[in-house]
């Protein structure tokens, strides 16, 4: 059904809007743009902050914006004397137990609540500071929460339970004692907190970032008894140039490596490459599953934020997930396998470090399970009755985000825009296309769909794009038909989503064959560690630099990459075989919160 | 919902849920029987687990909405309760004096007005809270000993209640 258009005026300009909209869109459509701390758009409208008021004649009092809808014949004032004192006041009441360092605070550069009292001009707070706060919680491996720079804007418990159906989130208390918080507050660790981060990207201030690591990474690259090797995300070429200043969805691939050899790594590797190894190991389990009768459908396992909401919230469902370790996990059981092996380096001294858009990494690395290389090594030792140092280690040791990567850039002095293109270093460091591809929400599926149509056809695909599965839709459905079967494929993004897909699941109502789930909206380009405030112009910026550089690549299909068939030949012998098991796969199991 | 850890069975819970059922509101009225039929007359976290799971609500949601209420006890409370009235023609009455006394009486060492509006004497003998007002401000200043309130209140009449209290003859 249409909407009948109204007639406002903003600042004098007359316009035609929607009487559905917010005040605060229908201003920017005017070209007012009107600041806001609480309001975001498609995440949070909560009129808490005060900050979006606006005159509209005939009012009593000020309006917040985010939250009026327009009413024929309104005539709004964006700025003037009283708005800008309303403006003023609801800044300087934050200011009043905000902690003033911001010379020292990780959201500095990106703070709006720092950008927004230096635009009013506050210079100060008339009000005394009343609240107490606990310390900061830490913990999780992937978030920090810290009260005390909170602005109770609500932006991340509507995240939470809007965008993630998680809820992990809320506020308790009322009036001064009002405050996000969990259940008991007991903290993150002890809520049913995926880890994802996406309260992380649309926070305001420092109240919820990332668990920074950049500061150990760089001790560890000063220590002589170390090699480090770094790996990095299909989706992080994508964003780090934005988050460094260059416009939103700056492909950076080459200049990336040339920055990451300068901070310091021996190796520059690619999370692509073990993406296509993933393709080989995942499409060969779709494959068995098809053709033995095993549990269907199967879901994709990369997204860790994913693999802690199913196991959180339907473990009853985990049998439906793929066994294969996330391409972060590979490549690290992969390096301190068959690379150090080949290359002779001691695998106690071999560090790897994953640039990853995401939040939830920091945990999956840690996982108690992920330590594969160790175990395989020991296993040799025994087999062949030599000694092996006691030092535990884990297949990957930091995973940091594209934020602390562009951070560690930034303090390195290095200014990616005059750096020259550099490639990555063999052997674990070619890529196609159908890997980079992986960090947006439906290319695991279609980087999948391109290697098993070939291998089971026998032939090359007529098309190599499936584009059915890309998009920013919530949930994407398609029908292919492979070596006359019809494949029902299904992709879906932002857990809200996924959770439509979980339930006919579990309702034994789902015809699928094969579902992805990527837990942040967008996939991994706009995943919690990603650069913060995301909208969506940005989100596809980013979604259309993976499709630009998919084409870039001189391969498109994973069975195509030769540095995984090398792997293959050299060391694991077949997808889905011994090896591949011990090393490549993995177990879920529930957990209790 | 995601597994929670086991919460205690709970007939009492799941009576009182299904009770409310499909009625507006029905969470807040589902925490307040709980917490009239609970023997320490508060919200457990078992309770809350149980409530969650029962009614197929977020644990972060029934606790934005306990604590929310300050009628709504998270500690387990005394056998008799005492609530001072703070308001402001209660306090213009003196009522600093009579929660001063109401407490020391308790034994209650520790009790910051600005933090917190309630607590228990260590026996478990009484609850001690403050409230905003009563509306009963006529009559400041008003003082709500287990369940009733008594008007025009003054540190001798408070006394004379606090030892009936302890003799047991209010219990």
């Amino acid at each position: 059904m249409e909407q009948k258009l109204i007639s406002i005026s903003v600042d004098g300009k007359k316009i035609e809007v929607d009487p559905g909209m917010n005040l605060i869109d229908a201003c920017a459509l005017a070209g007012a743009s009107v600041p806001s701390l609480c309001f975001m758009k498609d995440i949070s409208a909560n009129a808490s902050c005060g900050v979006c008021v606006v005159e509209v004649e005939g009012a009593k009092a000020l309006v917040r914006s985010c939250v009026q809808k327009p009413v024929e014949g309104m005539k709004i004032r964006t700025a003037g004397p009283r708005v800008m004192s309303a403006r003023r006041t609801a800044v300087e009441l934050l200011l009043a137990n905000h902690p003033t360092d911001c010379l020292s605070c990780i959201r500095s550069g990106t703070c709006e609540l720092r950008v927004l009292a230096e635009t009013l001009g506050v210079r100060a707070s008339r009000y005394p500071k009343l609240k107490k706060f606990p310390p900061p919680d830490t913990s999780t491996e992937g978030l920090v929460r810290d009260d005390s720079k909170c602005i109770l804007c609500g932006r991340c418990v509507a995240a939470c339970a809007e965008t993630q159906s998680v809820h992990a989130i809320a506020f308790a208390g009322r009036g001064a004692r009002t405050r996000v918080t969990s259940f008991m507050d007991k903290g993150l660790a002890n809520s049913p907190c995926i880890q994802c981060g996406q309260c992380s990207v649309v926070c305001p201030t420092a109240a919820i970032t990332e668990k920074d690591q950049s500061s150990e990474v760089m001790a560890a690259l000063a220590d002589p008894r170390l090699t480090m090797i770094i790996q990095t995300a299909p989706a992080i070429r994508a964003s780090l140039g934005e988050a460094l200043g260059m416009p939103p969805g700056s492909l950076v691939t080459g200049k990336m490596v040339a920055a990451l050899r300068r901070l310091g790594f021996a190796k520059i590797f690619d999370t692509q490459f073990s993406a296509d190894l993933t393709i080989m190991e995942e499409g060969t389990e779709f494959i068995q599953r098809v053709q033995t009768g095993g549990t269907l459908p199967m879901i994709t396992s990369c997204s860790p934020g994913w693999i802690n909401f199913i196991e959180t919230f339907y473990p009853e469902l985990l049998s439906h997930l793929s066994s294969c370790k996330s391409p972060q996990q590979m490549f690290g059981a992969v390096a301190k396998t068959f690379y150090a092996q080949k290359t002779g380096i001691d695998p106690a001294s071999l560090r790897v470090v994953s640039i990853m858009p995401c939040t939830a990494k920091k945990g999956e690395a840690g996982r108690p399970e992920m330590d594969s290389a160790y175990r395989w090594w020991r296993e040799k030792a025994e087999k062949d009755g030599t000694k092996m140092s006691r030092e535990h280690y884990r297949d990957v040791d930091w995973a940091i985000t594209t934020r602390e990567l562009a951070r560690m850039i930034r303090q390195s002095a290095i200014d990616m825009a005059s750096l020259p293109e550099e490639n990555f270093d063999s052997s674990l460091g070619e890529s196609t296309g159908a890997a980079t591809i992986f960090g947006n929400t439906g290319g695991v599926m279609e980087a999948a769909l391109r290697t098993v149509y070939e291998i089971l056809e026998g032939k090359a695909l007529p098309q190599t794009d499936f584009l059915p599965v890309r998009g920013l839709q919530g949930i994407k459905t398609a029908e292919v038909p492979v070596a006359g079967m019809k494949v029902k494929v299904a992709v879906a993004h932002g857990l809200k989503n996924a959770r439509v897909l979980l339930d006919d699941i579990a309702a034994g109502k789902s015809d699928y064959h094969f579902i992805e789930v990527m837990a942040c909206p967008g996939g991994c380009i706009g995943g919690g560690g990603q650069p913060v405030l995301p909208d969506i112009g940005k989100k596809l910026a980013r979604n259309r630099s993976l499709y630009m550089e998919d084409l870039r690549l001189p391969e498109r299909k994973s069975h195509q990459n030769a540095e995984v068939s090398a792997l293959y030949k050299e060391f694991l012998g077949q997808p889905a075989g011994h090896l591949s098991h011990e090393l490549l796969h993995t177990k879920y199991k529930a957990r209790i919160v | 919902m995601p597994t929670t850890l086991s919460s205690q069975s709970s007939p009492g819970i799941e009576a009182i849920i299904q009770k409310h059922k499909g009625t507006s509101g029905a969470l807040l009225k589902v925490l307040e029987n709980v917490q009239e039929e609970d023997p320490k007359h508060y919200l457990s976290e078992s309770s809350m687990r149980s409530i969650s799971s029962l009614m197929g609500l977020p644990l972060s949601q029934v606790y934005s909405m306990a604590t929310f209420y300050s009628f709504f006890n998270l500690k387990p409370q005394g056998r008799h309760s005492i609530v001072v009235c703070r308001g402001t023609a209660c306090h213009t009455r003196g009522s600093l004096a009579l929660l001063n006394e109401a407490l020391s009486r308790m034994g209650i060492k520790e009790f910051k007005e600005e933090e917190e509006n309630s607590a228990t004497s260590l026996d478990g003998f009484a609850s001690i809270r403050t409230v905003a007002c009563f509306g009963q401000c006529a009559l400041a200043p008003v003082v709500m000993i287990d369940g009733v309130v008594k008007s025009r209140m003054t540190i001798g009449k408070l006394v004379s209640l606090l030892e009936k209290m302890k003799k047991g003859g209010v219990e």
